[in-house]
């Protein structure tokens, strides 16, 4: 189908949006049109997410976010270099909040503060397991030592704050988001801690002679 | 954590990089990112440190493949509209 907010080229957006009167009026309720688009389609392809609520409710998160993604755009629309299409440009802003919205939704009544707790124990658990699955004798010692080198790397050598967050979005899945606002952090700091943490289990499997292909192979991965 | 899982957390520990960019670049960028592919341009050639975040970080991840999604719609005309949307949320 025509859609009045693809009409517009780039100069366009920015003319229309800067401008004042009813161009900017239009262009406005053009862009946070095309902001419901993205956090409605966000929406209805993360449902499992809003378990909690019912339709109507999961329509106005989604109104709530075109809003506060059109408030995060115009704070930021000296910030559009043209390097996109400025639909492309805006549509992250939507689909931004309403990941941020919909895995909020499904993690609010979890304590991470419990899954903290619990997260020794579902590392051993995953530690232990899987080790009689009729695969050969000495491929099975040689993915011991994968995760033991893993297991031994966790334990020693990341910092603490490292092994929590490791924990805690490898191990149990919380997302990124909700690791930020238990944390009191920031996406950025949460990925930081996430690559020191990948790059010592890294400088550790090689360390202990464990290079790339062997020992995806090993696992049945492909390179 | 289950086989498939760790197979994949594996190959990103292989594949972290020593200077990696952080999630506010990646967000700056993936939209110059979803440009280059929806126009047939070798996206992870000429941003490959994007691609590299997004095969690393879930969340930044999760937010392109929508972005994509949502540009290739621009740009072959089928765009859902907001009624259809709508009606695709029970």
């Amino acid at each position: 189908m025509f859609l009045m907010s693809s009409a517009r080229t780039n100069d366009e957006w920015l003319h229309d949006l800067n401008a004042s009167g009813e161009s900017q009026e239009a262009a406005v309720a053009d862009l946070r049109d095309l902001l419901l688009r993205a956090a409605l389609y966000f929406f209805s392809r993360n449902l499992g997410d809003f378990g909690g609520l019912n339709r109507d409710e999961i329509l106005q998160r989604a109104e709530d976010c075109a809003q506060d993604a059109l408030i995060a755009l115009m704070n930021h629309l000296q910030d559009f270099r043209g390097d996109s299409k400025f639909t492309t440009w805006a549509y992250k802003f939507a689909t931004n909040i309403a990941l941020m919205a919909a895995r909020r939704e499904r993690w609010k009544g979890v304590s991470l503060d419990e899954l903290s707790f619990s997260n020794e124990g579902v590392f051993f658990e995953w530690a232990l397991q899987d080790k009689s699955d009729g695969i050969a004798p000495d491929r099975s010692a040689l993915q011991n030592e994968v995760r033991e080198t893993i297991q031994d790397v966790i334990e020693h050598e990341l910092t603490d704050k490292q092994r929590r967050v490791l924990l805690m979005m490898v191990f149990n899945e919380v997302p990124m988001d909700e690791v930020v606002r238990h944390l009191g952090a920031n996406r950025n700091a949460i990925y930081k801690m996430l690559h020191d943490a990948r790059r010592k289990l890294k400088s550790g499997l090689q360390a202990r002679g464990f290079e790339v292909g062997e020992t995806l192979n090993l696992f049945g991965t492909q390179g | 954590m289950n086989r498939e899982r760790f197979d994949a957390w594996l190959r990103n520990i292989y594949e972290t990089q020593d200077e990696e960019i952080s999630c506010t670049e990646c967000f700056d960028l993936v939209s110059h990112f979803v440009e280059l592919e929806t126009s047939g341009r070798d996206a992870v050639a000429e941003l490959p440190k994007v691609k590299q975040h997004i095969e690393q970080c879930r969340a930044c991840r999760d937010e392109y493949e929508t972005l994509r999604d949502l540009a290739r719609f621009e740009n072959e005309g089928g765009a859902p509209s907001l009624d259809d949307l709508r009606s695709s949320i029970r």
